[in-house]
């Protein structure tokens, strides 16, 4: 796109990253512990305030996979080593 | 062409199909780690004394990949001959599987920086990318429970899967670095997709994102819906 | 002759791939939303023949959906299993080099074990004596955590037992490796690690758990099957799951 940049945002809505950071923390599940105003600093990334449960980034995971075209992996055990019998029970050492 | 004619009828249909297996294997072994598969390596390592048949041999392997897997064999990075697998089926198969399913949270973390890249234009600051981070407690200068070292797992695995691009911004004091997508989201990733979701977040409708929007139903990129 | 797939085979394949193995109840379960999912007609009593299907395209590839059983409750499962071992498979990169030697090393321990088991002491001991690159405590842990996860190995109240996904994968690495050691099930005829033993010294023969509890079931005085003599062990319960039966 060359004439991308200067277009953008000539029309539409601009988007904000802080408030799609606000959102994704609602949508994994951010338990807010209590005022928010109160630890809100910038040092801190604004990130004080609330924790986010165990699953918080599998739960998105598990919504924006549809997103992603991604071929399936295939893993397995047999194979991924040279088949010898265990070697006689002796030390080199 | 004549010469792979040729180069094929010195060799047996059997001998044909066992090699074009062996790069099908190859080429899943290297898929584990989501690693783009050089030409140069395919050929040195595997198919070897067949080079002169190698195109076929591709052919062949490409429609395995789509007959048997539903798999797609990409092309991308034309200048470096670089192969990546993309899935041909239209929903993947786990999201609506009636099995469980592992997730693997680094999806989350991806769909992130891709949007925000898309969101923006196509090009974002290091420093863009990191503050959205840190606001949803991934933090790059910290070891982090679900991904480790988070700068590495971005700077370096997404990149070297080709999910992501990280370049130098020329003349800048002091360095800075930029994200723009990589060749495998490009394929992989449906930028009508994430706009989806991006207006389910906001209680917005997709369309709102005019430009954005009509960049993801346009396909001025390869990627689909 | 190989058939034509379609998208819902091509679906089926790419679950398997991601999960690994499944029990035949889910594998039909998912048979049928495959088939759902791309319009196709679906006969839920020809899951055997849709996989038979896949496994013709399959097969040249190495690779097939097997099936087994499971030691822990009998049903049968389907795995998909790689069938090589050549310089392409050895690059996997899942496992390094030191984590296989002790893979081996675990299976060393349970294929020669009374219970089909191995203590996290004994493999912690076999960290220890390793030849490639050794695994501190915490790498062990680690990776038996992970063995687990990737469902290679069961863990029970500190002690490890190969999964039906190893054991059907790997069924005919350890019959080959494990010759004199290994046990057979006299009932079904596959491997067996964990079973109960007939008491008699001259007969020993092993079944199964769940196969104990199937060939038992209704008799009153328990025998076994080769000598005759009196069955000491207890007898499990049959666990039948659901619809689960006919086969
Ligand atoms: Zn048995
Ligand atoms: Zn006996």
């Amino acid at each position: 796109g060359k004439e991308k940049a200067s277009q953008l945002f000539s029309e539409g809505c601009a988007f904000d990253p802080t408030a799609f950071a606000e959102h994704l923390l609602s949508f994994m599940g951010l338990n807010r512990l209590e005022e928010e105003e109160e630890n809100d600093e910038l040092q801190n990334g604004g990130g004080v305030d609330g924790f986010l449960p165990k699953d918080a980034w599998h739960r998105l995971a598990r919504r924006t996979e549809c997103c992603f075209k991604t071929a399936p992996t295939f893993h397995y055990m047999m194979g991924s080593f040279y088949a010898e019998p265990p070697p006689p029970k002796q030390k080199s050492d | 062409s004549s010469q792979v004619q040729r180069g094929l009828e010195k060799l047996t249909p059997a001998q044909v199909d066992q090699k074009t297996a062996e790069v099908v294997q190859y080429i899943l072994v290297k898929d584990q780690k989501k690693i783009p598969v050089r030409r140069a390596e395919l050929v040195k390592n595997i198919v070897k004394d067949y080079r002169t048949v190698y195109p076929e041999i591709i052919k062949r392997a490409k429609r395995i990949f789509e007959q048997v897997f539903g798999l797609k064999l990409v092309e991308i990075d034309p200048k470096n001959h670089m192969y990546i697998l993309v899935n041909n089926l239209d929903t993947p198969a786990a999201a609506a599987s009636p099995v469980k399913c592992p997730s693997n949270p680094k999806t989350g973390l991806l769909f992130v920086i891709l949007s925000v890249i898309f969101m923006k234009g196509g090009i974002v600051r290091e420093n863009q990318i990191w503050n959205t981070l840190k606001k949803l407690r991934v933090d790059p200068g910290q070891r982090h429970e679900e991904f480790g070292d988070v700068r590495k797992v971005v700077t370096e695995e997404f990149v070297r899967q080709r999910y992501l691009e990280y370049t130098r911004i020329p003349h800048t004091e002091p360095i800075e670095y930029e994200f723009r997508w990589g060749h495998r989201a490009d394929m992989e990733v449906s930028k009508a997709q994430i706009l989806e979701f991006m207006g389910q977040l906001h209680e917005q409708d997709p369309r709102s994102w005019s430009q954005q929007y009509r960049e993801a139903h346009t396909g001025s990129s390869s990627s689909q819906n | 002759m190989s058939r034509q797939l379609g998208d819902h085979h091509r679906r089926f394949l790419q679950t398997m791939m991601t999960i690994g193995i499944t029990s035949e109840k889910e594998a039909k379960t998912l048979y049928q939303h495959c088939c759902e999912t791309h319009k196709t007609q679906c006969a839920p009593d020809r899951l055997e023949e849709f996989i038979e299907a896949i496994n013709s395209r399959l097969q040249p590839m190495f690779m097939q959906i097997r099936k087994g059983m499971s030691e822990e409750d009998g049903q049968q499962h389907y795995a998909l299993v790689n069938t090589a071992e050549t310089d392409i498979t050895r690059m996997t990169s899942d496992y390094a080099d030191n984590e296989l030697e002790l893979f081996r090393k675990i299976m060393d321990l349970i294929v020669s074990s009374e219970n089909g088991k191995a203590s996290s002491t004994d493999i912690l001991n076999s960290a220890d004596m390793m030849t490639s690159k050794k695994l501190k405590k915490g790498e062990t842990q680690q990776l038996l955590l992970r063995l687990v996860q990737d469902k290679w190995l069961c863990e029970s109240q500190g002690e490890y037992n190969l999964s039906t996904r190893c054991i059907i994968e790997m069924e005919p690495y350890i019959r080959a490796m494990y010759q004199d050691q290994v046990k057979v099930c006299h009932i079904c005829h596959n491997m067996a690690f964990q079973c109960q033993i007939c008491e008699n010294p001259s007969c020993g023969i092993k079944i199964h758990n769940p196969c104990v509890a199937r060939y038992f079931k209704g008799r009153m005085e328990p025998h076994c099957p080769a000598c005759d003599d009196f069955w000491p062990h207890e007898i499990p319960e049959v666990r039948e799951l659901h619809s689960l039966s006919k086969r």
